[in-house]
């Protein structure tokens, strides 16, 4: 499905999860956990990019 | 010669074009697949066979730049959620989750949930929008629902739980409340409600938590489905359903205890029923419908009566009786503006009203005396409708008057107010065609029409 034009709000999104019941709530904890894993890979691989390296000429 | 509705371009794969009096919907090749699907479903057929969905006619052809079209029939009056009382826009939160529902047991879904989608026609809320419906792609949320509590639910929660009308809200902000609003606005042991605690403050929280994050591949990934959303809806159908407001000890909801409303309804009534004999109307405005008494006469004769009045409580009780009158609550010295993307939009009240017979039945003297508009300043208002109308003068003897002047000096009202000066006015505006003297000889009738030229 093509999202339309309308700002559904990522938080709004995770939480009709929750608000699906017993079985919604985890899915709501599986895609936060995968979202924050997503968050930590990012950041890592931010790191290792500006981490200054070891200069080639040292 | 199509003409782009200017109130329908947000959807890129559907949108109104007017062709004369004619309304065609205009997909692309995405939109076209979306109304394929629609019009293979059941519930498709039911809801538009029991009114709840509008028709739509396929066209044998689309006219270029189009993959598809369809015809819709005429609305005969569009209104706005900022116009509809607590139990129309109730209504309309519980069609809106209940075609959702339906569109989900049979694959689809609805992107959007918006009660611009819905119009009331002969009293009852009819989904206008058919390029809401798409294929639901399994896996995926409901996209609409934060539109849904901050355009239907939070609105609601604002009249039902803490008393504000929600008009002025929708009118100056139609994309309503937020949740971090309604936190605000809440108390305490408001939050101690499991529904309350999860839409308003768990939403608020979240949302503040997670703007702008991508969250929608997780929830695929970790199983979301439709059963969720199905589970969702079916409980805010039950909390919708639940809210109640009684309108009680607001506005004028004991209007028909009044003296002279008993007195004068039928000879007010027979002087109507001549005006739409003489001019058989097909659109008439009641300024100042109260309980629209006058309005659903003039339904009867087969027009389109449109009642306007600020009074929420007595135009609710009015729906709730299953008129076919159009009801718009606005406050006639601040009717509903254009507005909107380039003020175009949502136009005006009068832009959207075109009557060709106006009722001004016990008006004028409110807005005269409690308003401190002058007299010839409102038959100009009058005149502007440019079609024949009928009015009802109230004398400054008139008990209502005293009333209305009870704590204002002469020199604080306009002059002008006599029943000579009155006509003379009306004289250099319209030509006078029908009167008619009421009760004790303070209040009359008029019926006008204004001078050409």
């Amino acid at each position: 499905m093509l999202f339309g034009y309308l700002d559904a709000g990522s938080g709004s999104l995770i939480l009709q999860a929750i608000l699906g019941g017993a079985a919604g709530i985890l899915v709501a904890f599986k895609a936060w956990k995968a979202r924050l894993a997503g968050k930590k890979a990012l950041t890592d691989a931010e790191s290792d990019v500006d981490d200054p390296a070891v200069p080639a000429d040292s | 010669m199509h003409l782009s509705d200017p109130g329908s371009f947000r959807d890129p794969a559907s949108h109104i074009v007017l062709d004369g009096e004619r309304i065609i919907r205009l997909l692309d090749e995405r939109g076209l697949r979306a109304w394929e699907a629609l019009s293979q479903t059941s519930f498709f057929k039911t809801a538009t066979n029991d009114g709840r969905l509008i028709d739509a006619d396929p066209l044998d052809s689309a006219p270029a730049g189009a993959s598809g079209a369809l015809e819709h029939p005429r609305v005969p009056f569009i209104s706005y959620p900022y116009e509809w009382t607590f139990s129309m826009l109730k209504d309309a939160a519980l069609l809106q989750l209940d075609l959702l529902m339906e569109a989900l047991a049979e694959g689809l879904t609805i992107k959007d949930a918006t009660p611009y989608n819905i119009q009331f026609v002969s009293g009852r809320p009819v989904f206008i929008d058919i390029g809401s419906f798409e294929s639901y792609s399994p896996g995926e949320p409901w996209i609409g629902y934060r539109q849904f509590t901050r355009q239907f639910l939070f609105p609601l929660l604002l009249r039902a739980r803490l008393g504000i009308p929600f008009q002025p809200w929708l009118r100056g902000d139609p994309e309503g409340p937020t949740a971090a609003d309604m936190r605000r606005l809440l108390g305490f042991w408001e939050h101690l409600k499991p529904s309350i605690l999860l839409h308003v403050a768990l939403q608020a929280r979240m949302e503040q938590r997670m703007s702008g994050t991508a969250v929608r591949d997780e929830l695929k990934t970790a199983g979301f489905s439709a059963e969720l959303i199905l589970s969702n809806a079916r409980k805010l159908r039950r909390l919708v359903e639940g809210l109640q407001w009684s309108g009680s000890g607001d506005g004028w909801i004991e209007y028909e205890s009044c003296r002279h409303v008993g007195r004068d309804r039928e000879a007010k009534s027979e002087f109507l029923r001549r005006a739409i004999s003489a001019h058989s109307p097909h659109r008439v405005m009641d300024l100042g419908a109260n309980d629209g008494h006058f309005s659903t006469l003039a339904a009867e004769s087969g027009a389109v009566a449109i009642a306007v009045d600020g009074d929420e409580p007595v135009l609710d009780a009015l729906y709730r009786n299953g008129t076919p009158v159009s009801i718009v609550v606005s406050d006639l010295t601040n009717p509903s503006p254009s507005q909107g993307w380039a003020e175009l939009e949502r136009p005006g009240l009068t832009e959207r009203a075109q009557p060709d017979l106006v009722i001004a039945y016990g008006l004028i003297h409110h807005l005269i005396y409690t308003a401190s508009i002058p007299p010839p300043v409102v038959l100009d208002w009058l005149a502007g409708f440019r079609c024949p109308a009928v009015v009802e003068f109230v004398a400054p003897g008139d008990e209502m008057v005293a009333k209305l002047t009870a704590n204002k000096t002469e020199a604080e009202l306009h002059p002008g107010r006599s029943q000579g000066e009155f006509e003379s006015e009306l004289a250099r505006r319209f030509e006078t065609l029908d009167t008619r003297t009421l009760g004790d000889g303070t209040r009359v009738l008029y019926r006008v029409q204004p001078l050409t030229g």
